[in-house]
């Protein structure tokens, strides 16, 4: 999919570093806008860290904001247990909402806008909802969940294992691909102010769609961590 | 060659046009009753909140699906040839 964008595209950032950089020619371009998006978030990682204070100002101010409220939210629904847990789902929210916001910048395409990457994110989910499971619950404890309440449901709880990834991917890279796609069909009619405001709705579903990919990795996993239910 | 061209246009226009029918219904249902039990006990307005968000984001998917549906006819066409 990764060519197959509709038209009325400006420059993009991509291919103009290729052009620069000629090492960088065998890599793809969502790869560079990933690395991008990656060097930010730890850019600002590294001054938040810098110079750390008992009573924080600037940037260890905004990312104690945002690493207290991800991991109150996790605890208040995975329970204390879910400590190792929490910079991981931390990791996605904040990646995600990143990738999806840069999409705002000209030139710029969105990382999560390629279904590459929302199904790499949507596989580790996948992955980990399992792990964790057979570990809190033993190997045989585990899967004999899905031959429960009765043994013909089995391919319906297959089935819905697999619809998981599928539809996290799937969620995630529509509404940001839509989206991306929209306000490029409007640059292409009329492009002076008018899709301004659709770019802030993409910043709105942006917001929306990383919250909601936490939180649904959330209840997955309070799924399989949980006693029975 | 070109008729497909014209039935995957139109296939991705009903695709999209019919699929936000359904989640459309839903989520407006949703938001109505989120807003009633909000306007009951504004004291659960942030569990309501993000019990609304979880179950839009479900009904949205159905959406998202027709959209990648129509995506797929229009720009990875495997019919086009």
């Amino acid at each position: 999919m990764s060519e197959g964008h509709g038209g009325g595209h400006g420059p993009e950032l991509a291919p103009l570093l290729k052009e620069a950089l000629p090492f960088l020619h065998s890599i793809p371009d969502t790869v560079i806008y990933t690395w991008l998006v990656m060097a930010f978030i730890i850019g600002v990682a590294w001054l938040a860290k810098k110079k750390m204070q008992m009573v924080p100002t600037g940037w260890q101010n905004i990312m104690e904001l945002t690493v207290d409220g991800l991991s109150k939210m996790i605890e208040g629904s995975l329970g204390p247990k879910s400590r190792k847990l929490i910079p991981l789902i931390a990791t996605f929210f904040i990646f995600i909402l990143c990738s999806n916001y840069s999409g705002i910048i000209p030139t710029f395409k969105p990382p999560t806008g390629d279904l590459n990457t929302p199904v790499a994110l949507a596989l580790i989910v996948f992955f980990t909802i399992h792990i964790i499971g057979m570990a809190e619950r033993g190997i045989f404890g585990y899967w004999k969940h899905f031959i429960e309440p009765f043994p013909f449901m089995l391919p319906l709880n297959i089935i819905e294992e697999f619809a998981k990834p599928v539809s996290l991917s799937l969620r995630l890279f529509g509404n940001v691909m839509g989206e991306h796609v929209v306000v490029a069909v409007l640059f292409m009619l009329i492009p002076l102010f008018v899709p301004i405001p659709m770019q802030m709705f993409g910043l709105f579903t942006g917001t929306i769609q990383a919250f909601v990919f936490t939180i649904l990795t959330v209840a997955y996993l309070s799924n399989v961590m949980g006693e029975h239910h | 060659m070109e008729i497909i061209q014209a039935a995957s246009v139109l296939a991705a226009g009903l695709a999209i046009g019919l699929g936000a029918i359904g989640p459309g219904i839903g989520q407006g249902t949703t938001a109505g009753k989120a807003i009633e039990g909000i306007a009951r006990q504004p004291e659960n307005s942030g569990d309501i909140k993000t019990t609304m968000i979880l179950g839009m984001a479900i009904m949205e998917s159905l959406a998202i699906y027709a959209l990648v549906i129509a995506l797929i006819l229009l720009y990875a066409n495997p019919y086009k040839g």
